[in-house]
């Protein structure tokens, strides 16, 4: 799994590749709250996430929560049909705004 | 006629089969535990269990026990003039025999039959397969942490029972039956050794690792008693056993470590 | 209800033989189940359904044959092959098998625990994900005892898929349970299995959860397989065993009114 965080106008941008299980799933938590340290809206792209478990999800559940709390929005972008059908089974697809590319998300938030 | 010796013969075999499987518990169970990572807290909360509830008990039996040691003693000594000893024979009763060997029996009563009946229930509802199930190894984490906090509390809980215990021999020697104070204590430093003590110490951690081992090999391996235990019967069947098979054994270590110290 | 499956076969059971001492339960079983599949094992009482699980489990010694999962050989013996394979299992045992001493919460934790550093945030959101998938969101703090029938099997499947596994099974799921109680677990079950392409083999008597979940159903008798197949094969078999089964006929006895008297009557000394 990589991950790599960069920052695109008044967004940051916290890039993950590959798939998430419980041995990755730290480091994703950590590069989320990481990523809101840096005063920003955050957006995850899951593009290149092919697999994610249920405490990858957890861990962007506590991202959602975290950038709430700074008034921060958080969004998902890219999402795969694999990662969907696990949104979807736990209900969270209702819950994470979800774009398919940056400009969409920046618009959103305007 | 052949059927009597086979049926004792089967009866011999499975007798070995029960100590074997017992055997392995303790050696299963103390090396999986000695792997890290280490669960201590699952050790404190045992020692909870354990020693801290035991307390009151051993508080209560421990005053009682010297109250009726000095009684008899006193009356005893008195006859050959030599009450200044009750003291010094009070405390050798309590460190050397009645401490560890009565504190032993008060907590096979209160925590042994209830790690028995505990861990027998675990079995019976499918909770030990669910931990094997879960690559959890029931050794280590149900049963390890029992038999360490065993062998650290008895120690400890025999240490409370003989203070107890010389305090209820004060409370009948010196308020009572108006012995010095001064002889009371004396005699006691006088008479007591450290051989004594380590008697005493030695056997407090062989029955706090005798007990807790019988008391859940008996409740782990319920279901491999034949004389089909499954069920609130055969709970307490093999509850009943643990404790009558575990205070034998507390008695017949007093015995074989006295006999080896003296 | 065919589900398309991958082929590779997660489960693969050969010339199983199993049984208690002297007396063979098990008379070589062969079955495979493939991923993603849905599998319904039912049988008669001593047909060999729970030693079949039991063995699957590795709870149980076998006499002869062979069992792999996950494409690892597994069986009662092998306590290290065994572990890495049962991180990937679930298990939903019949009566719940929680622990009596932790709260629900800490019951479904138990395997995070155990098994990764996941930080104590992430553990807690998980297990109300979980929770929430099984409908009993907001129950994370009652312990086992204060929990009905329904809730605690709910609680138990919430503690089998916790790991997210490859493999997962149940024992008896509608045993005790009223009949809407008893669907919505079999909805959850297909859902689970329809979003996360588990593997899953469900051992039970109840028809109609049986016939409704399956994707195909493996029917033992006294020991042995009578038949696999789909729910449609299963339906148009020949065997009568089967039909039996399916009609709930109750299985004849042959009436000899001298031996019925006889066994009435007789006194015992």
């Amino acid at each position: 799994m990589e991950s790599q965080t960069h920052k695109e106008g008044s967004n940051t941008i916290l890039t993950l590749s590959g798939e998430i299980d419980f041995h990755v799933s730290p480091k994703v938590r950590e590069a989320v709250l990481a990523g809101l340290d840096e005063g920003q809206n955050l957006l995850v792209d899951l593009s290149g996430v092919s697999y994610i478990d249920s405490s990858g999800i957890a861990s962007l559940v506590e991202g959602f929560q975290h950038a709430k709390g700074k008034s921060l929005s958080f969004a998902l972008l890219g999402v795969r049909d694999g990662v969907m059908s696990v949104l979807k089974l736990t209900r969270l697809d209702k819950v994470f705004p979800m774009f398919d590319s940056v400009e969409a998300a920046t618009a959103a938030n305007k | 006629m052949i059927k009597y010796v086979e049926r004792f013969g089967d009866y011999v075999l499975y007798v070995l089969e029960q100590v074997g499987w017992m055997a392995t518990l303790l050696f299963k169970s103390l090396y999986a535990f000695a792997k890290p990572p280490y669960d201590l807290f699952a050790v404190v909360r045992q020692i909870h269990f354990i020693g801290a509830r035991s307390l009151f008990v051993i508080l209560v039996a421990g005053g009682f026990t010297g109250m009726v040691l000095a009684l008899q003693f006193y009356n005893t000594l008195e006859r050959f003039g030599s009450i200044d000893l009750l003291g010094s024979a009070t405390a050798l009763a309590l460190v050397r025999e009645l401490g560890p060997v009565l504190a032993a029996l008060m907590v096979i009563g209160r925590a042994g039959s209830a790690m028995c009946a505990e861990i027998g229930i675990m079995r019976i509802s499918e909770q030990i397969d669910a931990l094997e199930c879960m690559a959890i190894d029931p050794y280590r984490f149900l049963i390890a942490p029992k038999i360490i906090a065993g062998i650290i509390s008895m120690p400890l809980l025999t240490s409370v029972f003989n203070v107890m215990g010389i305090l209820g021999g004060y409370l009948v020697g010196v308020l009572i039956f108006g012995l010095s104070e001064g002889a009371y204590f004396d005699s006691m430093y006088a008479g007591v050794e450290w051989n004594d003590v380590e008697m005493g110490l030695y056997k407090s951690l062989l029955f706090g690792l005798t007990l807790t081992w019988i008391a859940t090999a008996k409740g782990y391996f319920l279901h491999l008693d034949r004389r089909g235990a499954y069920g609130a019967e055969g709970v307490s069947r093999t509850t009943t056993d643990a404790v009558v098979l575990s205070s034998i054994t507390v008695l017949f270590g007093d015995y074989l470590i006295g006999a080896l110290m003296l | 209800m065919t589900q398309a499956t991958s082929g590779n076969a997660v489960i693969e059971v050969e010339n199983l033989v199993a049984g208690y001492g002297d007396r063979t339960v098990l008379n070589g079983i062969t079955l495979s189940v493939d991923s993603g599949e849905i599998r319904v094992i039912m049988g008669g009482s001593g047909s060999g359904k729970t030693t079949l699980l039991r063995s699957l489990l590795g709870l149980k010694e076998i006499a002869a044959g062979s069992i792999h999962l996950l494409g690892k050989k597994f069986h009662y013996g092998y306590p290290k092959h065994m572990s890495e394979v049962r991180r990937q299992m679930g298990v939903a045992f019949q009566g719940g098998a929680l622990f009596g001493s932790m709260t629900v919460g800490e019951n479904i934790r138990l395997p995070l625990r155990e098994h990764t550093r996941l930080d104590e945030n992430t553990m807690r959101i998980m297990t109300r994900i979980k929770l929430e998938l099984v409908n009993l969101a907001g129950f994370e703090d009652l312990m086992p005892s204060e929990l009905s029938g329904g809730m605690i099997k709910r609680a138990a499947l919430a503690r089998a898929i916790i790991l997210d596994p490859k493999l997962l099974f149940f024992d008896e799921p509608s045993a005790g349970l009223d009949p809407i109680t008893s669907a919505e677990l079999d909805e959850l079950i297909l859902r689970v299995r329809d979003a996360t392409k588990t593997t899953i083999v469900v051992v039970t008597h109840e028809l109609e959860s049986a016939l409704k979940i399956a994707d195909r159903i493996t029917v033992l008798g006294k020991g042995e397989v009578l038949m696999t197949g789909t729910v449609e094969e299963i339906r148009n078999s020949d065997d009568s065993r089967i039909q039996d089964m399916l009609n709930r006929r109750p299985r004849e006895e042959d009436q000899d009114p001298e031996e019925y008297l006889r066994r009435l009557t007789t006194m015992q000394h």
